[in-house]
């Protein structure tokens, strides 16, 4: 190992990361009628049976007075603008429906936001076609001459909707400060790994930090760490699962590189499928990295790790 | 200062996709649940601690929120606390700080997952370093499984003994009405069960489960008033080491050791595997029971497959560990912690039912998150010291 300096050849600004995640979401018994309901473009509330709070949309508890008891009711399409707010999404409103006790979260569909003004009377504006989700109710329209409606019983109601798929996408840019910048255009521009030395127990560590977290002293010097290693640990991996890099069967292995005390998480690759059964890939194994034709400056630019020849590290 | 029990508990009947209710009915029922044990009312309990597994399992962020309409707490103290696998005795440990403090008297404690609604492995993966180790993560599962097959070369752990643990814990689940899953296996079957991360299969993975547990702590002269059947709390702790820090061979957890040595003195518990009469450890895969036995004691380094062979954990041996059915019998991550924690206060109070140890007076309670880092241990028993 040489000891080098450790300033990036390049600005390593942010990792672009994307997380996109299903969900299957229930709604409760209450508001999956409310959702259902908005297809016959009714819109259903709960009158607390303690309290007589009425809520909308229909909630399955109180939170006025924590009561779990209620009527559903039918909420008038129709009532007062309490608040707003021009987004480049839409116009956010508080609608406070007609005889309902909480202001109803939604929006303002149509009209110039500049005609809106504190208390003015609105009417729901329905979708066409209604996909059986809270937005088959649209939003507001303003309604200037539309009269104050009662709340009605519910009756007979739909059956409720208990579960809603949602796609969670979420985009992140991951700052790669001093450290993780001089270890990944390392990686990217010369296949070269980098760590960083703790000058009070003498620990390579990597990634290369700013400080050590077992003596907790600012590293010292840059070292270049080879691209061979042993395995602490490894297993087996036949799940498939959403984001998941390489086709199963393969290998998950926490490698400690030569010279270092840390663990570099990836695969060992390039095995046959008698190999993955028997076993043969143990703790212990020397690997070495197989650079790939890749230079993302992330680990995806090491393809996997094979085994190689060498004294097993027990 | 002031000692503290656990005066109430409730759970809610688990299972793999409750669609009758929505993320805040599920902890509102293991929270009507043990008012009702505790013969209390909201009004009663001076602030609530809500602990639940990362947002990613359910997509709601900061789930607290909701919470308050659902548990009809407003107006008073609510936090949450998150810990992965831990999260729920992290959460009793707030409640306990709030009543050591003298910040309140009475503190609910609710803890809850819905892991039906999300993508779990998935989720798991992000609480990896996105630039180290998250794009070749498997969850939790490829670590948990890697770092058996390390134990099994150093420690012995084979595939036998942890089939053993499924074979056990499962068996007892159905003896317990709220478990999810109640099938008993054989070891055989977890052998040949299809390999998911391997050495883990199958039969050696807990369910993916919804559902909630919630506890009530109070203080001393509370707890009495309360109830004649307080379950004391002698000792709690939760410990950490750095993730990535250097020379972590994890074959044994330091953050275990330390926990269970701290709550051990408090407890005046000096010959763990005599003084324990019963433990509920939580064990997300088989592998970790195998584990759990060793860093508390229960058995020397490497002794952990000749304990569970020997029968000594079962529910008729001198250290039953799980007769609920642990994580085997429902896993409902945020709140499986305070299942444990629930559990061994149902013990020491003899309300356990058809899986109560007879004559239990003190338990051992373990739980866990993080990367094998972040590790709790906790007594409770049946009197105050």
């Amino acid at each position: 190992m040489t000891t080098t300096a450790g300033l990036p050849r390049e600005v390593m600004g942010a990792m672009d990361a994307r997380l996109s995640m299903p969900y299957t979401l229930t709604a409760g018994a209450a508001t999956g009628v409310f959702l259902a309901e908005l297809a016959q473009q009714r819109i259903v509330g709960t009158r607390c049976s303690a309290c007589e709070t009425i809520r909308v949309p229909a909630q399955d508890f109180c939170g006025d007075c924590g009561g779990d008891a209620h009527d559903l009711v039918i909420v008038p399409p129709s009532g007062d603008l309490l608040a707003w707010t021009v987004t480049d999404q839409g116009t956010v409103a508080l609608v406070l429906l007609d005889g309902t006790d909480i202001p109803f979260l939604h929006q303002v569909v149509e009209g110039d936001p500049a005609a809106l003004s504190m208390g003015a009377r609105v009417t729901a504006v329905w979708a066409a076609e209604p996909q059986g989700a809270v937005m088959d109710l649209m939003g507001f329209a303003l309604a200037p001459s539309e009269p104050v409606h009662a709340v009605e019983e519910a009756g007979e109601t739909a059956t409720p909707i208990e579960q809603l798929n949602y796609q969670m996408v979420l985009d992140y840019q991951h700052a790669y400060g001093h450290f993780y910048g001089s270890l990944f255009d390392g990686i990217k521009n010369d296949r070269r790994i980098r760590g960083v030395r703790c000058p009070s127990c003498r620990n390579v560590l990597v990634p290369p930090r700013a400080y050590c977290e077992a003596c907790f002293v600012r590293t010292g010097d840059w070292v270049d760490v080879p691209d061979t290693g042993v395995l602490q640990a490894c297993s087996v991996v036949h799940i498939e699962f959403i984001g998941q890099r390489v086709p199963p069967p393969y290998v998950y292995a926490e490698i400690v590189l030569d010279g270092t005390s840390t663990r570099l998480i990836h695969t060992v690759g390039g095995l046959s499928a008698e190999a993955l059964r028997s076993g043969s890939v143990h703790p212990g194994s020397r690997v070495q990295a197989v650079w790939s034709d890749r230079r993302t400056g992330s680990l995806s630019d090491i393809d996997f790790f094979k085994v190689i020849d060498g004294p097993a590290d027990e | 200062m002031t000692q503290i029990a656990i005066v109430g508990t409730g759970q809610t009947v688990h299972s793999r996709r409750r669609l009758d209710v929505s993320q805040a009915g599920l902890a509102r029922e293991a929270v009507t649940e043990a008012l009702l044990d505790a013969g209390l009312g909201m009004d009663d309990i001076d602030a609530v601690v809500v602990a639940s597994g990362p947002a990613m399992f359910g997509s709601v962020n900061q789930p607290e929120k909701w919470l308050v309409d659902a548990l009809g707490a407003r107006y008073k103290p609510v936090v949450r606390v998150t810990s992965g696998g831990g999260t729920g005795l992290a959460g009793a440990l707030q409640a306990m700080n709030q009543i050591k403090a003298g910040l309140a008297r009475r503190v609910l404690v609710v803890a809850y997952d819905k892991l039906s609604e999300g993508a779990l492995q998935a989720s798991i993966s992000t609480l990896y370093d996105p630039f180290w180790g998250r794009e070749f993560a498997v969850g939790i599962m490829g670590f948990s499984a890697a770092y058996w097959r390390a134990r099994m070369d150093k420690l012995g752990h084979t595939e036998e003994a942890a089939a053993m643990v499924s074979v056990k814990n499962r068996k007892n689940a159905m003896l317990n009405p709220k478990a999810h899953v109640k099938k008993e296996v054989t070891v055989e079957e977890v052998l040949a069960s299809k390999p998911l991360c391997w050495p883990i299969k199958l039969l050696d993975v807990p369910p993916i489960s919804d559902g909630a547990c919630a506890v009530i702590l109070a203080a001393e002269d509370d707890a009495a008033a309360i109830t004649d059947r307080p379950a004391w709390i002698r000792g709690m702790a939760y410990y950490s080491e750095a993730d990535n820090g250097p020379n972590r061979s994890m074959l044994q957890s330091v953050p275990l050791k330390v926990a269970a040595a701290r709550v051990y003195q408090n407890a005046g518990v000096t010959n763990p595997r005599r003084q324990f009469d019963v433990a509920e450890l939580q064990e997300p895969y088989t592998c970790f029971e195998l584990s759990y036995y060793e860093g508390l004691g229960l058995c020397p380094e490497g002794g952990a497959a000749e304990l569970i062979a020997s029968g000594a954990t079962e529910m008729s041996g001198d250290i039953p560990v799980n007769p609920s059915g642990g994580c085997m019998g429902a896993n409902p991550i945020g709140a499986t912690a305070l299942i444990r924690l629930a559990e061994a206060a149902m013990q020491v109070t003899g309300k356990a039912g058809a899986h109560q140890i007879g004559g239990a007076e003190l338990a051992l309670v373990q739980a866990g998150g993080g990367w094998a880092n972040l590790r709790g241990v906790a007594v409770v028993g049946a009197t105050k010291d």
